[in-house]
């Protein structure tokens, strides 16, 4: 096993073999690249999170972040690890060379960022903020804020925040409170509180620039009357020089995961000397929000994702070293040989699910950022609104479904682990409790489900699902055509056929007065959507697997059932491809048939939830 | 100053190894190579001799399929500056003297003041290629080196190196062949601004015929096999703590052999 963090092969089987992103350096915009210069990121990534992203992650966990006489340190090995990552220029890796960056396809962030997230999620808080906070600036900063900020977030000189969420302004975005006042100057003195604010406040840099949603005196109420500012940390005086910008760190939080990241509580203007500079036009903060909204989402479910994947790889060794009890059939033979846990039964089956999630994840996320590439390589305005369309209603599948499904994942790998599992000595609970925020911020779980049906699926009399429906249907059509695929194909276009219908019956029940179904059934909707968008993306890889299956099968003549065995025994590549039809097939028979039970569930249209009085929950 | 780096790729430490069928060689499907890890400090260290006199050039050579040019662009990602690859299937799984041959006429057009091997290849582990470079290049050599200094007009070196239980400081004329040990530097990470750099870098590519050279291969592969799976412990249990004591000696004498 070469690594725990990422199986590579898969990576690149879903990179080169399923979405052949090769072609997208057919397009102008990816032109400087190639497979070689591809591999190669990979694998100096990969170098990069093993050796010194990894190491720091226990350290991370144990150490956590300290907040004290108002400045938060980072665990101390974050640092080199930091300045490592920094170094190699991976800050900016799909920004444009325009603004600094490489210029590299976003499916390759994605991959690079599944490595180094696996290695130390917490630590990959810092540069992850930093990143979509500079986009902002790149996107609606003028050429000196981008001069003064962006340039040294796109290196990692400085990090980056954002900085929406207030004590009483969570989900609900447009009840904040956090006021700006326009000075003679032009600029704004902010003042109010903030919470929850991920690399709030470290050491890892020597500013930081925080993107600031705040009210602006006398605007409307709620989300329309929200401006953002650009609020560094330590702001330039006329000189010159950096001076204190009145922003206070109040406190960090204790959490269930992550501590090595600083989730703040921040204090702007205590000594009403905070400056904020506005980041575009008065009143547009949630619409200059929105543009980092896809990217920030897919990023969270990368957290999944990651997990997940270093997850199963953990579990896998273990269960392929861990000694306990005899071959089932020897059960009852005191003197059996024991076996390693992987040849039981259960752990297989955990194991099974565990890898044909982690997988349908990966692809999911994959394609998503590579959808994103396909509107920039787009040749035709109908192309790439095709893929904008795919990209928008797949981002709260991607955000909620990777990470509920990797959480899931990391679960499992407790339970293949046994009582250890469930030990500190073991690295997979720690998985797990860092993994359990990526359901809940960027935008609750729920509210991705909200966003789903109430914004995606309607959005133009439901065209983006109706070309989720065109281009499963297609996949379906030519898979038919294989017949050793049958086992798959079925219970994907079944499943589908149930999403389809459920969506009609949601479409129906948001004109009628029943409008209450829908957002009720919101999330067990978008993990059916997230069942089949899975299913898609693992029968899209079985069609390819089994064609090379039968190819090496066919270079070996391999022509009896003996002789495929030996093969697989001996071939790496044919174990490879194998693997990948079990995972369609396993995925297909074990998740996709439960879309009957669980579309009927959904159209049952049950109500006590919505209807039981609060007093009948019980007495709290 | 101008560095010669020889360069090996070789599979990666944590790849699983397979015998192939008939033992001819091992199981090459899915393998994932690497550049072999004290070339890699030899890489580092040249880069930091050209850093230091802020001249001069790293050229990185290697023999090998061409899955090698792999290995030399992840060098030149580093930073070096160009690479030769020699690639023949006469070659490329030539045996330590061929490769010493093909390593000293490929080193002929290429000017260097200094030549980097490995102090040996993780996958044959023969430790022999740079000692014989050295010889047919009828220049000095030093071994497993850990530290190097190169005085300032370039004519001489001063290398630590490793012996049993301590540190050997030996000083050479220059050129001279290197050969890097553990220890030697902290190897930097590829950059993707390198990356980036690398693609552009030339790398030459040569056959053994442009080198003029028939092999002379002074060793010939029988066979390979897997190493035997490890026998399973022994427990002696329901015994008193004395029978076992005398039981166990027992067994180290007679069956283990090691008392």
């Amino acid at each position: 096993m070469a690594n725990l963090l990422v199986d590579e092969r898969d990576a690149k089987f879903v990179l080169y073999e399923q979405l052949n992103i090769e072609e997208l350096c057919e397009a102008e915009t990816y032109s400087e690249f190639s497979r070689e210069m591809f591999d190669m990121v990979l694998e100096a990534a990969q170098k990069l999170a093993e050796k010194e992203l990894a190491p720091t992650n226990v350290e991370g966990d144990t150490v956590g972040v300290k907040l004290e006489n108002g400045n938060v340190s980072v665990p101390p090995s974050f640092h080199s690890a930091y300045q490592k990552y920094c170094e190699g220029g991976w800050a900016a890796l799909p920004i444009s060379p325009d603004h600094g960056g490489q210029g590299f396809p976003n499916v390759m962030y994605i991959a690079t960022m599944e490595l180094f997230v696996s290695a130390n999620q917490s630590l990959m808080m810092y540069p992850g903020l930093t990143i979509g906070s500079a986009r902002l600036v790149q996107l609606y900063g003028s050429e000196e804020q981008q001069r003064m900020y962006m340039d040294k977030m796109y290196t990692g000189e400085w990090c980056g925040t954002m900085c929406l969420t207030e004590p009483q302004a969570g989900s609900d975005v447009g009840a904040l409170r956090t006021k700006a006042v326009k000075r003679p100057d032009g600029t704004y003195s902010i003042s109010g509180g903030k919470i929850f604010i991920s690399a709030g406040d470290h050491d890892l840099t020597e500013n930081i620039i925080h993107m600031v949603l705040a009210r602006i005196e006398g605007a409307p109420a709620g989300t329309k009357g929200i401006s953002i500012f650009i609020v560094p940390k330590f702001r330039y005086d006329d000189a010159g020089n950096l001076v204190d910008n009145d922003v206070s760190t109040m406190a960090v939080e204790k959490k269930m995961g992550i501590h090595g990241s600083s989730t703040c509580a921040l204090n702007f203007g205590e000594k009403d000397n905070c400056i904020g500079y506005l980041l575009g036009e008065e009143n547009q903060g949630m619409k200059i929000m929105f543009n980092m909204m896809n990217e920030a989402r897919l990023s969270v479910g990368v957290q999944g994702l990651a997990q997940a994947s270093t997850a199963y790889m953990h579990a896998l060794k273990y269960a392929k070293e861990r000694f306990q009890g005899p071959e089932i059939s020897t059960m009852k033979d005191p003197t059996a040989p024991k076996v390693p846990i992987i040849q039981h039964p259960d752990v297989r089956r955990m194991l099974m699910w565990m890898k044909s999630v982690t997988e349908g994840i990966r692809a999911l996320l994959y394609y998503a950022a590579y959808c994103e590439d396909r509107i920039h390589a787009a040749k035709t305005p109908e192309e790439s609104a095709k893929y904008q369309g795919f990209l928008d209603i797949l981002i709260p599948i991607c955000k909620a479904w990777g990470s509920d499904m990797g959480f899931r994942v990391t679960e499992l790998a407790i339970q293949v682990h046994g009582g250890y599992g469930f030990c500190r000595e073991y690295p997979v609970e720690q998985f797990m409790r860092d993994c359990k925020i990526a359901s809940i911020y960027e935008g609750t779980n729920g509210i991705q489900a909200l966003d789903l049906v109430g914004r995606k699926i309607g959005y133009k009399q439901g065209l983006l699902f109706k070309s989720i429906v065109a281009e499963t249907g297609a996949l379906i059509k030519s898979a038919k055509k294989n017949y050793r695929l049958k086992d798959i194909v079925e219970p994907f276009e079944t499943a589908r056929n149930h999403l389809i219908e459920v969506t009609r019956y949601f479409g129906l029940k948001s004109i009628t007065e029943d409008f209450m179904t829908p957002i009720l059934y919101a999330s067990p909707y978008l993990e059916l959507f997230g069942d089949v968008a899975v299913g898609f993306m693992l029968l899209w890889q079985a069609v390819v697997a089994d064609r090379r299956l039968e190819e090496l099968y066919g270079d070996a003549k391999a022509d009896t059932e003996e002789k495929k065995a030996e093969l697989l025994k001996s071939n790496r590549s044919a174990a490879f491809y194998r693997g990948k039809v079990a995972s369609a097939e396993f995925f297909a028979n074990t998740i996709l048939s439960l879309a009957s039970g669980k579309a009927r569930a959904i159209m049952s249209g049950e109500r006590s939830a919505i209807d039981l009085p609060e007093e009948s929950f019980a007495l709290v | 100053m101008k560095s010669l780096v020889c360069l090996k790729q070789v599979p990666d430490t944590e790849t699983q190894i397979k015998v192939n069928a008939d033992g001819s060689g091992i199981v090459t499907d899915g393998i994932k190579y690497v550049i072999n890890p004290y070339d890699e400090f030899s890489v580092e260290e040249a880069l930091k001799l050209k850093e230091k006199f802020k001249a001069g050039e790293v050229v990185v050579l290697s023999i090998g399929p061409d899955r090698c040019v792999e290995a030399i662009r992840t060098a030149l990602a580093m930073g070096a500056d160009r690479g030769v690859h020699v690639c023949d299937e006469a070659v490329n799984n030539g045996d330590p003297f061929v490769m010493a041959q093909t390593l000293a006429a490929a080193s002929g057009n290429i000017e260097y003041d200094i030549i980097f091997c490995g102090h040996r290849a993780i996958d044959d582990d023969f430790a022999e290629t740079g000692a014989m470079l050295a010889e047919l290049l009828k220049i000095p050599q030093i071994t497993l080196v850990t530290k190097i200094e190169v005085s300032a007009d370039k004519k001489t070196i001063t290398c630590e190196r490793d012996i049993e239980g301590g540190k050997e400081t030996v000083e050479s004329p220059l050129p001279c062949v290197v050969s890097s040990q553990k220890g030697l530097n902290e190897p930097r990470y590829a950059s993707l601004p390198g990356i980036m750099k690398a693609k552009k870098k030339p790398v030459d590519k040569k056959t053994f015929a442009d080198l003029g050279l028939t092999p002379d291969a002074k060793l010939v592969s029988k066979n390979f096999s897997m190493p035997g799976s490890r026998q399973a412990g022994q427990k002696f249990e329901g015994m008193e703590p004395q029978e076992v004591a005398k039981t166990v000696v027992q067994a180290l004498r007679s069956e283990a052999k090691v008392i």
